[in-house]
This record gives structure tokens, sequence and C-alpha cells, in this order.
């Protein structure tokens, strides 16, 4: 029996020889990737691109089964191509990319139109975002995916057609006010980011001077001659880069004891002389070193009982034991700085570093009450990491591909018209949650308030002479006459925030185009309508040989949409408990990146598959 | 983001159209010619008849990428003397937290509004530095002779 005669009764002839003849993209080789990458090899499709940027490590292994333990340190999507081939029964053409997706230059736009169909199985935010925008400009249709946890989902993307990736809002990281971490912490995470941003930053890290770090006492002076006020004011800074300067002019012993001293102590009473701050709050105490001193000698000459403290990872340490910890860190982050290493960053997998924030982040958190927690906790909320489950991937990669073939039902190669399409796919969400283990819900259309794909979009093509020679001022007129602004009112943003004209800027106008830093192929161009009446237009330079008459894509700007705030804040409203599903695999670890969750907020019907 | 962008050229719109008597905000200028659509310096006149006037105090406001979702970070020069003002300059006010009452549909107008409110009637309850807020709970001659110091160096020229 022929390899195929179960696909071909499953897809259908039609389907399944469109299958056959269809070049696809497949973005990220990782955790899911690799199952999504046999899935389409076992489907047939014609030809298979894959992108990623990574090589393998040692903690893939476990899930990334495409990669053996001599594979470490090779390229991710060279090494899936070659590992799919002992079961590519269809001759499936592979053809790997090693490299970043969002380079424009190794991927300019005319690479990307090649395809029919584009699998994401990506492990943030930032690249999915490009992936979906570059769907967008080319009408590509995008099968999204990704997984936390037990929890995973796919969304095929219908550019135009259905809700893209950013029409629904994704919750960014929470970041604290200085306030909080500084003067007022109330939960675990305040304490760890104080110890990862705040002190190990300023003790270890490289210091941007420009940012308000240890060079503020150099400004203030500048500021104000008041000795008495310039020395309240630098009091805190002056005292840490003393600390600083104690790494490199004393040996361990002193250099903790001052830490402790300052941030436990001096810094705590400081904090209590205002008393407002603690009217409504419970009083910090401070830490008094003198107390342990004795215990922590002993401890530190007790290799059994050191090694029984750092062994356990699992398990809240007490203040003594943090202390332990914070003194062993602490000297061994001081032994790396007088060697060879200049500053050092906080990295979860460098151990020293992470003892170091664990400890510091604990006793300021016994400090102020707070709950303690364990090592193993703390990686993961300092690292921003959650676990990656090879089951979970495998099966949002088994829905990715099979939802996939939806989209060869039908005949695409001489329209973009997929509003029949979008109608009979959906999406999918799996879970852990009794009842919920899978859910789909049927696509709906944009979001009219979607900050990305209620804009138009499209190409703005010129060929290298042209950029050479034409002005700023023929672009201008030449987006003016073809869109028909009133008043001849444009503004022209470059890149992310870099504004080059608008009615009230005019001092490039006369520039050539490629004089302008950053006119470059790959780089973005909004068009706003500085009347307000018609939609923004983003447009990609595509710098080419040669092109057609046209410069700009030949549509008509509708009016524009009231896109609100509401749209783009993830904080709006509580999250639908019953759908609020996630996105993301992973990528370095066996623990994962955790990007922004998706929250779900429209309703779902529940379907038993 | 798209959004962002989007968002601060239509706020340079509306402030060219329509600003409050007294103030500037214009995005800078890089070295390359364009203007920086996410980084603005503004001055913020202080209200007559209050300790503040006849000056015009410089801020700088920074947008981040996910503006408006976030609040922009504004600050006066470092060292600014008052009880809400961090010594790096930063400044402590409500509709600029995340956390309390920033809403994306702030503007830069109620930004800088807010901001001259708080010069004359700041917030004992959330202390940013020692100096001025010492003086302000404890020692008010202090206080005003260092407020008008303060007032003199900023000055409106002429």
């Amino acid at each position: 029996m022929a390899k195929d005669t179960y696909l071909k009764k499953i897809l259908g002839n039609d389907r399944y020889s469109r299958v056959r003849q269809t070049k696809i993209l497949m973005v990220g080789a990782g955790g899911i990737g690799c199952e999504l990458l046999k899935d389409l090899v076992l489907t047939g499709y014609g030809e298979i691109h894959i992108v990623d940027l990574d090589t393998i490590t040692l903690s893939n292994l476990n899930r990334q089964f495409l990669f053996r333990h001599h594979d470490i340190d090779k390229s991710k999507s060279l090494t899936v191509a070659k590992a799919v081939d002992s079961f590519n029964y269809f001759d499936t053409k592979l053809v790997p990319h090693h490299g970043n997706i969002m380079d424009a230059k190794q991927f300019p736009i005319t690479w990307w139109s090649q395809f029919s169909y584009i699998f994401n199985a990506l492990d943030n935010l930032e690249a999915r975002r490009y992936v979906n925008r570059m769907c967008l400009y080319l009408k590509t249709p995008l099968m999204e995916s990704g997984t936390t946890g037990f929890d995973g989902q796919i969304q095929p993307i219908y550019p135009y057609y259905s809700e893209c990736f950013d029409c629904q809002s994704k919750v960014t990281p929470k970041t604290f006010p200085v306030c909080t971490i500084r003067s007022t912490p109330s939960q675990p995470v305040h304490c760890i980011t104080w110890a990862k941003e705040f002190l190990f930053h300023q003790l270890f890290d490289e210091v941007d001077s420009s940012a308000g770090g240890l060079n503020d006492a150099a400004k203030i002076k500048s500021e104000t001659d008041d000795k008495d006020e310039i020395e309240n004011m630098t009091k805190e800074f002056n005292e840490l880069v003393d600390l600083r300067k104690l790494i490199f002019n004393s040996d361990a012993r002193t250099f903790f004891t001052e830490l402790v001293n300052k941030i436990f102590k001096v810094d705590v009473e400081r904090l209590l002389l205002i008393e407002t701050l603690w009217k409504s709050r419970q009083k910090p105490v401070p830490l008094i070193i003198t107390q342990y001193e004795q215990d922590l000698i002993r401890i530190l000459d007790d290799q059994t009982e050191l090694q029984k403290i750092f062994g356990d990872e699992t398990k809240v340490w007490s203040t003594l034991e943090n202390l332990v910890i914070l003194f062993k860190a602490s000297e061994s982050l001081q032994r790396r700085l007088q060697g060879e290493e200049s500053f050092l960053s906080f990295d979860k997998d460098d151990e020293d570093t992470l003892n170091f924030v664990t400890a510091s982040a604990n006793l300021r958190s016994i400090i102020f009450n707070i709950e303690v927690k364990s090592k193993f906790d703390i990686k993961q909320i300092a690292g921003n990491i959650i676990p990656a489950i090879a089951t979970t991937n495998a099966i949002i990669s088994g829905f990715s591909s099979l939802s996939g073939t939806n989209y060869f039902k039908y005949d695409f190669e001489e329209t973009q018209d997929f509003s029949r399409i979008y109608q009979e796919s959906s999406s999918i969400f799996i879970s852990i949650k009794p009842n919920k283990y899978i859910t789909s819900a049927s696509l709906v259309g944009p979001n009219e308030r979607c900050p990305t794909s209620s804009i138009a979009r499209g190409l703005l093509k010129l060929t290298p002479v042209e950029v050479k020679e034409l002005s700023l001022k023929w672009l201008v007129d030449k987006l003016i006459e073809q869109y028909d602004y009133a008043d001849e009112a444009v503004a022209l943003i470059l890149g992310k925030s870099r504004l080059i004209y608008d009615v009230d800027f005019d001092d490039n106008l006369e520039k050539r185009l490629g004089d302008l830093s950053g006119f470059t192929d790959g780089e973005l161009l909004m068009v706003q309508d500085d009347d307000g009446e018609l939609e923004s237009i983003e447009l990609y330079i595509s710098i080419v040989e040669d092109h057609e008459s046209d410069y700009l894509p030949q549509i008509k700007l509708g009016p524009k949409k009231a896109i609100t705030e509401e749209s783009s804040n993830g904080s709006s409203g509580a999250p639908d408990v019953a759908t609020d599903t996630i996105v993301i695999d992973e990528e370095d670890e066996d623990l994962v990146e955790v990007t922004e969750p998706v929250v779900k907020k429209r309703k779902i019907e529940v379907e038993v598959l | 983001m798209s959004l962002c962008k989007t968002r601060l050229q239509e706020e340079r719109k509306q402030w060219r159209k329509d600003h409050p008597f007294g103030f500037y905000a214009k995005p800078t200028k890089a070295t390359d010619g364009s203007l920086d659509l996410t980084q603005w310096t503004a001055g913020i006149p202080g209200k007559q008849g209050t300790l503040w006037q006849e000056a015009v105090y410089p801020i700088t406001i920074i947008f981040p990428e996910d503006y408006p979702s976030k609040p922009p970070k504004v600050r006066f020069p470092a060292g600014f003397y008052h009880p809400n003002v961090y010594p790096s300059g930063t400044i402590c006010l409500s509709i600029l937290n995340e956390e309390q009452d920033w809403r994306p549909a702030i503007t830069l107008k109620q930004i800088v509004l807010g901001i001259q409110e708080l010069l004359d009637t700041p917030n004992p309850d959330s202390p940013a530095q020692e100096p001025a807020w010492k003086a302000f709970s404890k020692d008010k001659q202090m206080y005003e002779k260092k407020v008008k110091e303060q007032a003199k160096k900023y000055a409106i020229a002429g």
C-alpha cells in the first residue's frame, strides 16, 4: 500500500494534490517546531522553509525530539531539516535558514512573498508580531500557535478577514512603580525586583550613568550648591558607590558585613524615619547582623551544613540560611570582579547571581514581613520562566498542522478572498482544567480597534536609483496625489518613532530619500493623515532592481477608525477565566521564558472534539 | 508599535492646535535631522500667585514603546526641589503611575497641567526626597525660601 493512501483519504484528492504542490514557511524550530515539522513533512507539503536563529542546548533535548546529544551547539534549523530525512516519504523539499526572521536583509519582503502559507512556532511576542505584520502586508494566511505549561492554543489568521495576532490585547509584563520597589514593598515580587534590578545591578553590573544610576551624584552637584542638600540627596547613592569600591579593596567578610549593615539596617532605619509611609502599613524591622554572627561563622566553617543548605532549592530558607547564602554568593561575586570580569549581569542560570538575588530578596522580605520564597520559586519569578511541557507542544502542533490543511480545501491561487474559508476555521484552546481540555472558537472579523489590522498596509516600491535621486518632497506629493489627503496634511514617521515630515516640520523636504537615515529596504514608513479623516497606512519600503510603474499600493484609504486605547490596554477588565488562554513555547531551558499570555475576552463556544 | 507612533503624532497635532498658555512641549531633534517622537522636552510655568510663579520649569518626557498602555516617564532636572520629586528628578504623581491613575486616554495636556498643579500642592503622603519633604512638613519658612530660590533659577528671561 502506498504511503499516501490514508492521506488521500483524509484530505481528499484535490486538497492532497494542492498540499503536494505548496511552498510553506515554518518559523521557529524549537519545542513546537520539532513536533510541527514532523507533522508537516508527514502531510506531504511540496516545499518547507524553516527559519530559526538558535542553536541547540542540552536543556532542549528533553522535548525537542529531533535533536540528539551530538547536535548540541549546532543550528536548530539546519539540524531539524536533516533529522526529518529518515521519514521524508513524500520527498518534501526542505530549505533551512539559520537567521533571525526579523532580519529584513536576510529575509526581504520579496523572499516572504514566495510562500502560500506560514506556520508560526515561535516563543516570543516580538517575532510573532513581526510575522503577523508581514502576513498583513502580503495577505498571506498564517497559523499562529503557542503553549505555556499545560495551556496552548492555535489561531488561524486570514489577513484582513479574521482577527490578526494583535486584535486581542496581550497582557504585557508588569512593571512596578519605583516607590513600591524602593520604599514600600508588599509582595515577594517587589523584593525580587529590588534585589535583581536595583541592588544587584548597582553593585555588580555595568551602570548606565545616563539613567539616573550611581552618577546621579555628579548630576545633583551641578544643580545645587547647598552642602547639606547634596549630602542628603546623594547619601544613599554614595553609600552604594562606597560599597562597590569595597568589592575591590576589602576581604569578603568586610564587604559582606558592610553590605548587610547598610542595606538591611541603615537604609531601613532611614525609611522608618519617614513616618507617613507607615501610617497604614506595617513597619519594617531592621536586621541586626550581630545576632546571627556566631551561628553564621560556625556554619560557614561547616562543609556538611553548607552543602545541606545549598542542596535544597525548594526549601524556604531561614534568616540565618539566607545570610549564609548571601555571604557565599557575595564572596564569589567579589572574587569574580577582582579577577577577569569587569562587571556581572544577572542571569538566572548563573548560580552566584541567582543566589545573591534570592538571599537578598528574602532578607528584604523578612524585614518587610513578606512571604519568603524558595530559590526554585525565585528563579522562576526573577527569570520570568514557567515549565515547557512536551505533550502540550505535541498536541498543539497536531492541531496546527491539521487545521492548516483546512486552507487547502479551496483553490486560492488566483484570489486572496478569504471570506468563506475564515468562517469555516476555528481557534483551538487546550488546558488541564476539567471540561476544558479542548475548546474551540469560530474566527471573527478583525477588531476595528486593533492597532495593527485597523490600518492599511502595503509596499512602497523604489529602485536603488530612485532612492538616490528622488526627494522627500517628491514622496510627499506622490502620497497626496495617490491618496487624496485633504489640505495636503500628512505626517511621515520612519521606523519606530522618527518623525521626518509634517506640516510643522519641513526641514527634510529637499533631502534625497537615500540621505534620510534609516530609509532602507525593510524599514517601515507610517503615513498619517494629520487632518484625521483618512486611515493611516504603513508602508514597507521595498527597494528592488525594477518594479512596475506604481510606487504605492493601489488602494483606497477608508475613513480613520477609532483606535481607542482600550484595545491596547491589557489591564482593562478582568480576563474571562474560562478562556484566558495563552501562547508561547520557550527556548533555552527546561524552563521557558514567559511571554505575555493572550487574554481572550470573547465568549467561545465549547465543543467536544 | 504602530499605536505608539500614531498616538504620539496625534498628541503633537493636538498640542499644536491647542495648548495651555505659557507651556511648551516638543519632540527632541535627533542628530539625523528627524524628530524623535518618544523623547520630548517641555516647560511648566509656575502658577501666578504661588511660590512657583514667574518661572518655567523644564521637564523631559520619555514615552515607552508600549505607550499608551504604559505611562511616559516624566522628569525634572536631577536635584529638583519638591517633596514629590525623586533626587533623580523623576516625578511621583498618581496619573503617571501605571499602578495608580494612569489611563491610556490621558493626554499630554492633562499631564503637564497635572504637574503644574502638583508644584504648589505637594502630596505629603508620598515623599520622594528628604530635603524638600522635611522642610515642607516641619520648616515652612525654609521650604519657601528654597522654592523661591529655585524659581529664580528658572525665571522667565526678561
